[in-house]
This record gives C-alpha cells, sequence and structure tokens, in this order.
C-alpha cells in the first residue's frame, strides 16, 4: 500500500513535470505563440526533461541509488542553471527581463523554482523509501505510470521538433538570442555561433581587478594630452600624522580649519598644519555594508563628513565629544568616543558602473558629492558622478576638452586613461589628481569640461588632493606631501 | 547539439518503457545526456562560468 502510494506521487511529478514545463514550453510557448529558447533555456528545459527521465527510471526498476543520485546531480545541476541563467537579468529594473513572463516572473526564474521544487520532492520521496522497495526485477508498470511514461515520449517527440527548426541538426546548437519559431523551413536559423573563440573565464564581466595606484604609469610625457604646462612642487615635505595604514586622501575645510585624512580603515582631523591628529577614528568597514578601503573623503556641510570606499560605498560622520562610546562599538575599532555613526550606504552609478572610485569631493554650492572612477581591465572610462543631497546620483558625465583650453590628445588617446586617485572642488571647478602620467586635470563641471591640465613631475603615487587657500595639497601613498599653487585658470 | 540530446533521452524513454531488460543501455544513454547538457550549458556560458553576479 505504502509503495503504491510512492509509485503514485512519483508517477504524477514526472506527469506535472512533462506537461506543465516542458509540455506548456513546447506546445503552447513554441508552437501556439512562436516562442523559441535560447541556448541556456534549452539546457534548462532538457535537464527537466532528464529529471523526469530518472523519474521513469525508478518507476520502472525502483528507486536504486545510482538512479536516485543521478536525479539530486541533475537537479542540482538545474538549480545552478537557473541561478546562472536568472543572474543575467536579476538586477534588471522592475518588470525588465529576457523573453516572455509568465504568472510575474520570466521563464529562467520558473526554471530555477522547478528545479528547487524538484529536489525538494526527491527529499520527501527518499525519507518515505525503505530498503525493501529496492526491486530486483522491472516494475510492471500500472496504468498511471503508463500514461506518464506515453505523455513523455509526446512531450519530447515535441521538443524534438521544435529543436530541429531551432537549433537544426549536429553540429548546430541553440542560439543566445534565438529566432521566432516556425513550421516554415525558410525562417529557420541554424547558427554555429555558439562554436565560435571566447575566452574562458569563471566571473566573465565582474572579473575586474581592485585599484592599484602602483600599477599606472607616472611620467607625464607619456599622458594623453600633448605638451602640458608644468607646475612646479613649492614644497615637499612628509606626513608624520600618526596613521594606521598609508593616506588614500586628503580634504580641507576652511570652516574648522582642520585637514581630513583618511587611511585604507582610519578617519583623522588634524590641524591645518597636519602635525597634529585632532580626533581619529578607524572604521570597522567590514560590518555590515562593506566599505573596502577607503578612496576618498570630503567634508560635507556642519562638520559632518564622509568617506568613501573605493567599491563606491561610504560612511558619514560627524564629530561629537559627548557620545556613547559603548554604543559606538559596534562601527569602530578604535577611538569609539569622537563621531557619530550618521549613515552607511552605497552610491548607486550607472555610467560609473563596474568601475571603482578612488575620490571624492564635496560641493557646497550644489551640496553634492562627487566621484571620478579608474579605469580597470574590463571598463576604461573617466567617469564623474555626482550625487545630490540625498546622496543619490544625480549626474553622471564624461568629461569633454574644452574646445578654448588649447589641450590636445595624442594619436587616439583618450581621458580615460587619467587615473584620478584625488579631487577637490571650488567655484564648480574640480581640480583632479591623476596618478597615471601626474597629471592635474581642472574641470568645469558646469560645462563638463576639461579646461586645463598641468604636468606634475616629481609627484609619486598621489592620492589624494586638497586645497586650502590658493595652495593645493597632494598626498602621496608613502606619506608624502607636496604643495603646488593653485593653477591660474 | 540539443535535437541530438532530444533524440538520445527519446531512446533512453523508449527502452525504459518498452525494452525494461535493456537496463544498462538505457541508463548508459541517460549519463551521455545529461553529460551532453553540462557541456553544452558550460560551453555556451564558458566567458562567464559562474553567476554574473556581485559575490
Amino acid at each position: 500500500m505504502r509503495r503504491d502510494v510512492l509509485y503514485t506521487i512519483l508517477a504524477l511529478a514526472v506527469l506535472a513535470l512533462a506537461v506543465i514545463p516542458v509540455g506548456v514550453a513546447v506546445f503552447v510557448l513554441g508552437f501556439v505563440y512562436g516562442d523559441s529558447p535560447c541556448v541556456m533555456c534549452w539546457e534548462q528545459r532538457i535537464g527537466m526533461a532528464l529529471v523526469a527521465l530518472v523519474g521513469l527510471f525508478v518507476l520502472r526498476y525502483g528507486p536504486k541509488p545510482k538512479y536516485l543520485g543521478m536525479a539530486v546531480l541533475v537537479a542540482i545541476w538545474g538549480v545552478f542553471m537557473g541561478i546562472r541563467h536568472t543572474g543575467m537579468h536579476a538586477a534588471r529594473d522592475v518588470g525588465q527581463g529576457f523573453s516572455a513572463e509568465i504568472l510575474g516572473a520570466h521563464t529562467y526564474t520558473w526554471a530555477l523554482f522547478i528545479y528547487w521544487v524538484s529536489v525538494a520532492t526527491m527529499g520527501v520521496l527518499l525519507l518515505m523509501t525503505k530498503k525493501e522497495d529496492i526491486e530486483d526485477q522491472p516494475r510492471t508498470l500500472r496504468p498511471l505510470e503508463w500514461l506518464a511514461g506515453v505523455v513523455f515520449l509526446v512531450v519530447i517527440a515535441g521538443n524534438i521538433v521544435q529543436a530541429f527548426a531551432s537549433t537544426g541538426p549536429p553540429p548546430f546548437m541553440g542560439q543566445s538570442d534565438p529566432v521566432r519559431f516556425s513550421f516554415n523551413p525558410t525562417h529557420w536559423v541554424w547558427s554555429l555561433e555558439e562554436w565560435s573563440r571566447a575566452p574562458i573565464s569563471l566571473r566573465g564581466r565582474w572579473s575586474i581587478d581592485k585599484p592599484d595606484v602602483a600599477a599606472v604609469p607616472s611620467e607625464p610625457g607619456a599622458g594623453p594630452l600633448a605638451d602640458l604646462p608644468v607646475l612646479s612642487v613649492k614644497t615637499q615635505s612628509k606626513l608624520t600624522l600618526p596613521l594606521a595604514g598609508t593616506p588614500t586622501d586628503l580634504a580641507y575645510d576652511p570652516a574648522t580649519s582642520q585637514f581630513l585624512v583618511t587611511t585604507q580603515q582610519g578617519i583623522y582631523l588634524a590641524d591645518e598644519t597636519l602635525g597634529k591628529v585632532n580626533r581619529y577614528t578607524v572604521i570597522d568597514v567590514g560590518f555590515a555594508v562593506d566599505l573596502g578601503q577607503f578612496g576618498g573623503a570630503a567634508f560635507l556641510d556642519k562638520g559632518a563628513l564622509i568617506a568613501v570606499g573605493e567599491n563606491k560605498s561610504y560612511v558619514v560622520l560627524e564629530p561629537n565629544d559627548k557620545t556613547d562610546a559603548d554604543a559606538n562599538f559596534r562601527y569602530f575599532l578604535e577611538s569609539f568616543d569622537k563621531f557619530n555613526e550618521v549613515s552607511r550606504s552605497r552610491f548607486g552609478t550607472v555610467r560609473a558602473r563596474m568601475m571603482y572610485a578612488m575620490s571624492a569631493a564635496y560641493d557646497p554650492a550644489t551640496k553634492s558629492v562627487y566621484t571620478v572612477t579608474v579605469p580597470n581591465n574590463k571598463v576604461k572610462r573617466l567617469v564623474i558622478s555626482r550625487f545630490g543631497p540625498d546622496l543619490t546620483l544625480s549626474e553622471e558625465f564624461l568629461p569633454t576638452i574644452a574646445a578654448e583650453s588649447g589641450l590636445k590628445l595624442t594619436g587616439k588617446r583618450t581621458l580615460d586613461e587619467f587615473y584620478v586617485t584625488g579631487t577637490a572642488i571650488v567655484d564648480g571647478r574640480m581640480y583632479a589628481i591623476s596618478a597615471a602620467y601626474n597629471t592635474l586635470l581642472t574641470i568645469d563641471l558646469h560645462a563638463r569640461a576639461v579646461v586645463a591640465a598641468h604636468a606634475i613631475p616629481g609627484l609619486v603615487r598621489p592620492t589624494g588632493i586638497a586645497l586650502k587657500g590658493e595652495d593645493l595639497y597632494i598626498v602621496g601613498e608613502s606619506g608624502a606631501l607636496w604643495v603646488v599653487a593653485r593653477p591660474p585658470n | 547539439m540539443e535535437f541530438l540530446n532530444l533524440v538520445i533521452i527519446f531512446i533512453a524513454a523508449w527502452l525504459v518503457l518498452r525494452k525494461p531488460h535493456k537496463e544498462r543501455l538505457a541508463f548508459g544513454l541517460l549519463v551521455v545526456s545529461v553529460l551532453l547538457m553540462v557541456f553544452l550549458f558550460s560551453f555556451a556560458t564558458r566567458t562567464g562560468l559562474l553567476p554574473g553576479v556581485n559575490y
């Protein structure tokens, strides 16, 4: 009796798997609506057919371990295929996707769900299976089990027809962007496109190197802009502040006459001579929102400050001498009683997506924070992003070269080669220091254009820049501090 | 290639239903079909074998 129930459940499961996803896909979506699977959908559909086929094996030969093991393997591979396919579209905007939507979810998402249900069903059936259920001889199928088998064959036959029309015989295979299904051979497209050479990668376009200021060329004369005027270093010294880590950015607040210095995890407020730390803290960057390591920092209004990770996540702090050190234990690793953590979140970008940023600057006129991207092994663009008072993306552009600047790119070089590691903003102008080619770019934020550029020979891996009075303070990875005069234009 | 794989599946199911004594052959076809599916999916996604999301 129990055994009959088990086989009945299994037969119904095979029927359900054959009819609902695989059968509907071919006879309704395919033959009626002309939908053709992409190459990944095909394999997901075939995987479902294989799970059902293993079900037929069990109906005929009993729950032998090799069949159960195969069913689990195919189903978890199906779950992987579902995640792989859904992952391509999971971050799109609401309603967006690829191909047909069914009951509010696209087909590849349903595949993930169906495989997940299959695994769960197998688990339940295995729990109910006993040792004596293993058969020595092939079973005689009952009518319902025969029905499951016949329906399975019909569904597979339908899929064979669709596969022949849509993908063709070997060596042709499915396509990334499939052609609408038709019974008319003149509309068939058999493609070998998938067999073409392509690089093998684990993470594909997500395989992006972390930024590294040491990996970029520094010689100004080798840069993309020809014949740059030179800004001479007025003074060169070394930071003597007791920093944990190396400097990653610098900012100056004329209202409080303080410098802000960041290291990988540290935030330091120093006096105007950069000789003494007024207050500091070390952020637990791995707590909650992953801040990576700080690449940029800026003073906001009313004494607040922002430190931006290279991954464009940020933390906003407020100096506070009366803060609750115990309450801050969760946020900081050192010096718990000097700041309040106001917020910790991430900047969302569009053009700057898939790129790291090593700078941040605040423009009081628009109450906006700016970041500038650094090129990487996959994406090479100089993108300036502005985040308004709500710290949400408000503007994004790729600067051009102002005609009146007289600047000229050499050959087919572009501004995208610059590696901006520090920025400061005053009067609508951004001063951006590039570790690549040791070049200072002056960018008009209203015109969205580079209006001047200067070579600064002698810099070594600059990581931050601040404007104090008429001088630009540039800090380097080694702790070096250079002072140059703000360019006249 | 999907056409070939589905034909293999059809034959395996046919053997299970109509020639149950050919269990080894049917299972062999099942294994071939599974391997072909894994190969084709992996080949089609070789430029990014892992799910393309933020890790």
